[in-house]
């Protein structure tokens, strides 16, 4: 089999959410000596860039982005010990932390927002939901967080965001991260006025934000 | 018949799972196996559909979906699991009525069928977040006095002496306390005191302060109702059960709030349909509601509006309506603000479809997916209750060809519908009128809307 059709079954496994396929196709693919990253990069990636297309083309929604990352990471577990035997490292596109702030339990935007993201190649680091300001800072600063991501689907407990981004000053950690906020009553307009660096209204425009505000930094 | 408890004993003992694997290898792949087994499929060209054999299948899955999949609590890790036998029990013996309301207000609020020419029940108002206690006083006495309205929604308070209601502070058990005596006190200057207040409590994000604030001497009546509320998808946490559990020891009434999210966990239309016929089993099932606030919405933009998330609706509630005794307030959450067309075209939709569907209660829609703080008035909620007086006086195939002309004057404007005006710009805080504009406007969408065949009465 080609190098191209190995990579080609590897697509149609992630869009078809076959993690039994993908996991067979992985491990031939190594038998047949193709570098490990090249299939993460020309596979499995393409397959996931894909998937998340048709998402924000609003032809497939969230079961099949989360068939699809399931598969990406059953196809992980017989690659990633090739990958680490090589010495060689996935490139990441970004790290961002993610979660829900304290008192609100909702979790499907924050969720989507995860999904989108890791389908776009950034490592996701995903806190849950009801999330204490201070476990936010404390979090990013242990993952090395590139970019903090705040939902709020209740207007009561979007003051929670702005206190993140207050404790951050008052610890002179400000200009360490990104923050980023969203949710179902947040605006442009709150975001601007507790000084916020964006506003994600959808899961695809968070993206765009995050990937916008990383070349800034680049 | 399960009591409570036997439900809690089961989030103990149910079988154990991350919530990840519930998404992924319980609610998601059995979901697509009912839909494919019971044949559900979304008609755009129809988004109120008349077939009943089609609604009483969508009920069956529901009924199949729930006795595969049950609820997963959050705070244990296990599924609550019904066995088929079980839920047919709770459904024979299910009063589907609820009573609220005090002295001449108490009423009885039951059933409907769809094509059904009485007239739902109508629960008037917002949740929606108000900056000041003026405004939130004029809002709920303005609610009350509409003659129709059966039951209120009052709207949340942002703070309290300048300090943000944040969820589970001390500044948001003040806050509720404020809330439900504003809500009380407009109430009685309408000269209807006795109405019930059933979203309880809006300010209350946490369900301590609910807890705390629904204490007697605070104002509040087993009469009113309570909202405990699932979440997304067929989940629950320690906290609406801890709700239920006060409320069912105090005999106060619990209304079941769900949302499915359409393109979320539920994926297309036919799933989405599925779970929100399924969530009404729910509502019996877990939190033993005796009413039910049931609103899907897109995942996109939080609306209700959108063609499929109209099709969710009537199907869903038309396999409600034919076969589960839970009464269910359907309520529409709308991509424009007060003070548009747009919005009044949207709500007009929402409503015939809700309505002629065989919603027992419609709730007067929100503007703007009640996210904009003061972003509501009086008058959209006296426009949902003729819209829905003259909703009933129609059938599901009259309604679907109304809907699809109101789409074509909105559908293409969603992602962009405007946000229209806060009730200060629209309204006079001091004395309660609308503006001269807005009346201007309303009278002229309501003609417009009777050209089209709405027969206002």
């Amino acid at each position: 089999m080609s190098k191209k059709q190995f990579m080609k079954n590897i697509v149609i496994s992630i869009i078809d959410g076959d993690q039994d396929k993908i996991q067979e196709s992985a491990r031939d693919a190594l038998k047949a000596n193709i570098d490990p990253l090249e299939v993460v990069e020309l596979g499995l990636s393409k397959g996931m860039a894909i998937v998340g297309e048709s998402f924000e083309q609003g032809e497939s929604f969230l079961p099949e982005l989360l068939m699809a990352a399931a598969t990406f990471n059953a196809a992980m577990e017989i690659l990633m010990p090739e990958i680490e035997a090589q010495n060689k490292e996935i490139p990441k596109a970004g790290t961002v932390l993610i979660g829900t702030v304290k008192g609100d339990v909702h979790n499907l935007g924050k969720n989507i927002v995860s999904m989108v993201l890791k389908t776009n190649g950034f490592s996701v680091v995903d806190i849950g939901v009801d999330v204490p300001s201070l476990n936010f800072i404390e979090e990013a600063r242990k993952v090395k967080a590139d970019v903090i991501a705040l939902s709020s689907l209740m207007t009561t407990t979007m003051p929670s965001q702005k206190e993140i981004i207050e404790i951050l000053e008052e610890k002179n950690l400000r200009n360490e991260y990104f923050v980023i906020v969203g949710g179902g009553p947040v605006s442009q307009q709150w975001a601007d006025e507790i000084g916020a660096d964006g506003f994600g209204k959808t899961a695809v425009d968070a993206v765009d934000l995050i990937k916008r505000l990383l070349s800034q930094r680049d | 018949m399960l009591n409570f408890l036997d439900v809690y004993e089961r989030a103990l003992k149910g079988p154990i799972m991350s919530e990840e694997e519930f998404d992924i290898k319980v609610f998601i792949p059995r979901l697509n196996e009912v839909v494919k087994r019971y044949g559900i499929h979304y008609n755009k060209e129809n988004p109120v559909p008349s077939d009943d054999m089609a609604a009483d299948n969508l009920f069956e899955a529901a009924v199949d979906f729930m006795s595969q999949v049950g609820v997963y609590c959050q705070d244990t890790y296990r599924i609550i699991q019904f066995s088929r036998e079980e839920i047919l029990e709770v459904l024979r013996e299910a009063p589907g009525r609820c009573f609220a309301g005090e002295g001449k207000e108490a009423c009885v609020f039951g059933m409907r069928r769809p094509d059904e020419k009485k007239r739902p029940w109508f629960h008037v108002g917002s949740g929606i977040v108000a900056t000041s206690e003026e405004m939130a006083t004029n809002l709920i006495e303005a609610y009350g006095s509409i003659s129709e309205a059966n039951s209120i929604s009052i709207s949340a308070l942002e703070s309290i002496r300048g300090i943000p209601a944040m969820a589970g502070s001390p500044a948001e058990f003040y806050a509720a306390i404020r809330g439900i005596k504003i809500g009380r006190e407009a109430l009685r200057r309408a000269g209807r005191p006795g109405l019930p207040i059933m979203n309880l409590i809006s300010t209350a994000a946490a369900a301590i302060t609910t807890i705390a604030a629904s204490a007697p001497q605070f104002g509040l009546r087993t009469t009113d109702g309570w909202l405990c509320g699932a979440l997304s998808e067929m989940k629950i946490d320690f906290g609406a059960l801890n709700k239920v559990a006060y409320l069912h020891s105090w005999g106060a009434n619990v209304g079941a709030e769900t949302a499915p999210v359409l393109g979320g966990y539920c994926g297309g239309p036919a799933g989405t349909a599925v779970v929100s016929t399924a969530y009404i089993l729910m509502g019996l099932l877990v939190q033993k509601g005796n009413y039910q606030l049931s609103f899907p919405v897109h995942f996109k933009n939080g609306c209700s509006i959108n063609r499929d998330v109209l099709w969710v609706v009537s199907t869903s509630c038309q396999a409600a309506s034919r076969n589960i005794p839970m009464p269910v307030i359907w309520l529409g959450y709308m991509a424009s603000g007060p003070n548009t067309k747009t919005y009044f075209y949207e709500a007009a939709a929402h409503l015939l479809c809700a309505v002629t569907s065989g919603a027992p209660a419609v709730q007067t829609p929100h503007p703007f997916k009640a996210v904009k703080i003061d972003g509501i008035t009086p008058m959209e909620a006296k426009f949902g209750v003729e819209m829905g007086k003259a909703a009933c006086q129609l059938n599901r195939e009259e309604a679907n060809a109304l809907v699809i002309k109101l789409l074509e004057k909105y559908e293409s404007q969603i992602e962009t519908a405007p946000d229209g005006n806060r009730y200060q710009e629209c309204y006079d805080v001091v004395t309660g009128k609308p503006g001269e504009s807005y009346v201007r406007l309303y009278h002229e969408i309501k003609e417009e809307l009777a050209e089209m065949g709405i027969p206002f009465e």
